[in-house]
């Protein structure tokens, strides 16, 4: 007889459903962990290490970013990124200063590739810089709610002691299970405050150190391009066979970001369908796609998410606001064009449908 | 008919000053072994680099069997790739050109960037590594001014070529050429007597009437020579090469390629009727009777570069007895149609030269077709072009066929 499911009967969380922001909790000096959960009561399925893709209403227009996932989706229910607002920052300084609990974000994926479960491997060595460390927490919580010892030599590099990221829950695991070892490297030391770790920045000889046996083992490394290339670069010249070397850029976003339209709030809108004759009202966050849908009309599309172009259409007049990734160009929207699955009518449009 | 042995057979038949035998000329698995052997194996000319202007921009076309797409990429890259989906095989970009933001398969809508990595794929499961369906490259390499592709496994070096080919033609500024017009033609004959007519000139008195006002029918000049046999010619390298621009006869070993700077008649200074210039002087060269920098490269490429513009000559085998030629008028990028230069004037030359040689290759052809054909003398002041061109075709063939890929039993 089927046992009847005590948990999870609901469906996974599918990134048509918008986010609501349920705690924003500080990590350090302009850094934050930001959990989120979907109203539905959905939860979370993804891969430890993938990233979100957040639609992030700025002042001055709307843009799109991508941050990697901490949480694990061994703890399915919610989800967080955690997020550093380098200065100059326009997303992340959004997120911090603004964004508040109850508050909802249209969010796409989780997608990536850079993931242990792709790769599975005895004995792994994760290094990190800065908030490169987010996709290797996510990972290294994986890990250890699998409940088989891990072997994980989880090597972070940051600016200051005070600013290793999630250094106590780190700690808390590493406590409990002797195949997580932490290492941890600084560049400054705080003063009248001990620091027994490394100093200075990452080397061939700190590597030695940090772990001896690197060669037998699958390495994923998260950080700022120049960081990753120097670890490359390191390993390389070790003798380590690169095909198990994976990396992953935590502030180059995996899709295009552009910057869009200033966004009134949405409102009462319009989509006339200059060539069939058929005018659809709507609100001002329904994409044209879904209204032509309802209208009965049908605009062949593909990705759903401005990225292959296939529901390129003709806009006659009218705004609309878009936040695309990539599937069109500056040239195609001067001309005219948008993309329906991804433009949302700002007041009375016309498109040649 | 064609099976190794006999193909061997006929080759080493083959005597040189003479043209081909029969098959050479109308026998489908002659020219499949033509494709495997030459057009398989070595760099083909695709597109004037000016038909790539900006990013997104693509090319493509077929290369016997395989469908090729060339594109410029986000990053001004140009790089070339099979034109095939990675997931059932569908031709990702129907047209002959255009411009893409991202190529997407019209199928079922996978999406690859211009650098040919594969971005989307809908529902293709967890497992699905999306890193290791990237569009399929092709070689890709410029020189010139001119794409070049390769399928081959390995490409020959490139190299050579391309220092040589940038060197003579860079005064001629072939970063900043626009596509002025481009006609594309079908000859109803095989592609080697495309090439073969191209090589000589002994048929330009009886067919060519507009080009002759300002080509020189002088075989001392366009031969297979160094066009230093012309007194002419000799005294045009010297003035050209004294002023700066590259001309003395170039080539490697094997003739594969050429560069050589010729004079136009008398006082004119390019493919026009009345030899006057058809578009402004190309801003690196430092005088208009420059004649033209003749650029040949087997099998598929003829190309004159001008003081005022420069043509490129595409042949592209299409079955034993079709051969496509597509011509690129180019121009500088900033000249205006119908201000600086006037498309009819620009062109009226080359539209009929090229009708013309479709006449005479079909004729040929025709005339090849008939059991009663047998091979001919080439003369050899006339036609030096043409042995040269042939035996370099027989010592491929002879090279492909015997190479050591094909000992292999597969
Ligand atoms: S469906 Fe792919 S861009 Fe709209
Ligand atoms: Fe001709």
């Amino acid at each position: 007889m089927a046992k009847t499911r005590q948990n999870w009967t609901a469906e996974p969380w599918q990134d048509s459903e918008m986010l609501e922001c349920t705690m924003v909790i500080p990590e350090s000096d302009n850094c934050a962990t930001i959990a989120f959960r979907p109203p539905s009561g959905a939860w979370f399925d993804y891969q430890p290490g993938q990233f979100l893709t957040l639609d992030l209403p700025v002042p001055g227009g709307a843009v799109q970013r991508t941050y990697t996932i901490s949480s694990s989706p061994s703890r399915p229910q919610s989800l967080s990124v955690t997020v550093k607002a380098r200065p100059g920052s326009v997303g992340g300084r959004w997120l911090l200063d603004q964004l508040k609990p109850g508050m909802r974000l249209r969010a796409y994926g989780p997608a990536g590739q850079f993931t242990f479960l792709r790769h599975p491997a005895a004995k792994y060595l994760f290094i990190s810089a800065g908030s490169g460390a987010t996709p290797l927490m996510s990972m290294t919580t994986w890990a250890w709610d699998s409940g088989e010892m891990p072997d994980i030599v989880y090597v972070h590099a940051a600016r200051k002691p005070s600013e290793i990221l999630f250094r106590r829950r780190l700690e808390e695991y590493a406590s409990r299970v002797p195949g997580l070892q932490l290492r941890f490297t600084v560049e400054e030391v705080d003063a009248y405050a001990v620091w027994p770790g490394y100093h200075g920045r990452l080397s061939q000889i700190m590597l030695g150190l940090m772990a001896p046996d690197y060669l037998e083992r699958e390495v994923f490394c998260c950080g700022p391009a120049p960081f990753m290339a120097a670890v490359r670069d390191m390993l390389e010249s070790l003798g380590f066979d690169l095909a198990r070397y994976h990396e992953e850029s935590f502030d180059a976003p995996a899709l295009v970001e552009v910057p869009v339209e200033p966004s009134p709030p949405p409102g009462a809108a319009q989509i006339e369908f200059a060539l069939s004759g058929i005018t659809a009202d709507c609100q001002g966050d329904d994409t044209v796609l879904a209204v032509a849908r309802q209208a009965g009309l049908n605009i062949p599309s593909g990705c759903q998410f401005g990225l292959c172009g296939t529901c390129k259409v003709l806009k006659r007049e009218g705004e609309v606001l878009m936040v695309h990734n990539g599937g069109i160009s500056e040239e195609e929207i001067a001309e005219g064009y948008i993309l329906a699955c991804c433009a949302r009518p700002q007041g009375l449009v016309s498109v040649e449908v | 008919m064609t099976d190794q042995g006999n193909l061997r057979s006929l080759l080493q038949a083959q005597l040189s000053g003479q043209s081909l035998a029969r098959p050479f000329y109308t026998d489908p698995g002659l020219y499949q072994a033509d494709l495997d052997n030459i057009w398989y194996r070595e760099w083909i000319f695709a597109a004037p680099l000016a038909e790539l202007p900006k990013a997104g921009s693509y090319v493509t076309f077929q290369l016997g069997g395989y469908p090729v797409l060339v594109v410029r990429g986000g990053d001004g890259e140009i790089r070339a790739f099979h034109n095939t989906c990675r997931h059932r095989g569908s031709r990702i970009c129907p047209k002959e050109s255009g411009q893409a933001t991202k190529l997407v398969c019209p199928y079922h809508q996978w999406t690859y960037d211009t650098n040919g990595q594969l971005l989307w794929a809908r529902d293709m499961g967890p497992d699905f590594d999306m890193s290791s369906h990237g569009l399929q490259p092709v070689h890709c390499a410029s020189a010139g001014g001119m794409v070049y592709v390769c399928v081959a496994r390995n490409a020959p070096d490139f190299a050579p070529l391309r220092e040589a080919a940038d060197r003579y033609a860079a005064p001629h500024r072939p970063d900043e050429l626009k596509v002025a017009h481009q006609s594309r033609i079908i000859e109803r004959g095989n592609w080697k007597l495309v090439m073969e007519n191209n090589r000589e000139c002994y048929h330009c008195a009886g067919s060519h009437p507009g080009l002759c006002r300002t080509f020189l029918d002088d075989p001392d000049l366009f031969g297979s020579g160094d066009s230093q046999g012309s007194a002419l010619g000799a005294a045009h390298v010297e003035r050209c090469e004294a002023a700066g621009l590259p001309s003395r006869y170039l080539a490697p070993e094997d003739e594969l390629w050429r560069l050589v700077r010729i004079p136009l008649v008398g006082e004119t200074v390019s493919y026009t009727m009345d030899g006057k210039p058809a578009a402004p002087l190309l801003p690196g060269m430092p005088f208009a009777n420059a004649g033209t920098l003749l650029f040949y490269h087997y099998p598929n490429t003829w190309n004159h570069y001008l003081s005022d513009h420069v043509l490129n000559f595409r042949v592209m085998p299409v079955s034993a007895t079709e051969t496509e030629v597509t011509t690129s008028w180019l121009v500088h990028k900033d000249a205006v149609e119908g201000r600086d230069y006037d498309l009819t004037r620009l062109t009226e030359v080359w539209i009929a030269t090229n009708d013309e040689d479709r006449r005479v290759v079909q004729e040929n052809q025709l005339g090849i077709n008939s059991p009663a054909y047998m091979p001919g003398p080439y003369s050899q002041r006339q036609e030096g072009g043409v042995i040269q061109f042939v035996d370099w075709y027989v010592r491929s063939m002879l090279r492909g066929i015997s190479g050591p890929a094909r000992v292999a039993a597969e």
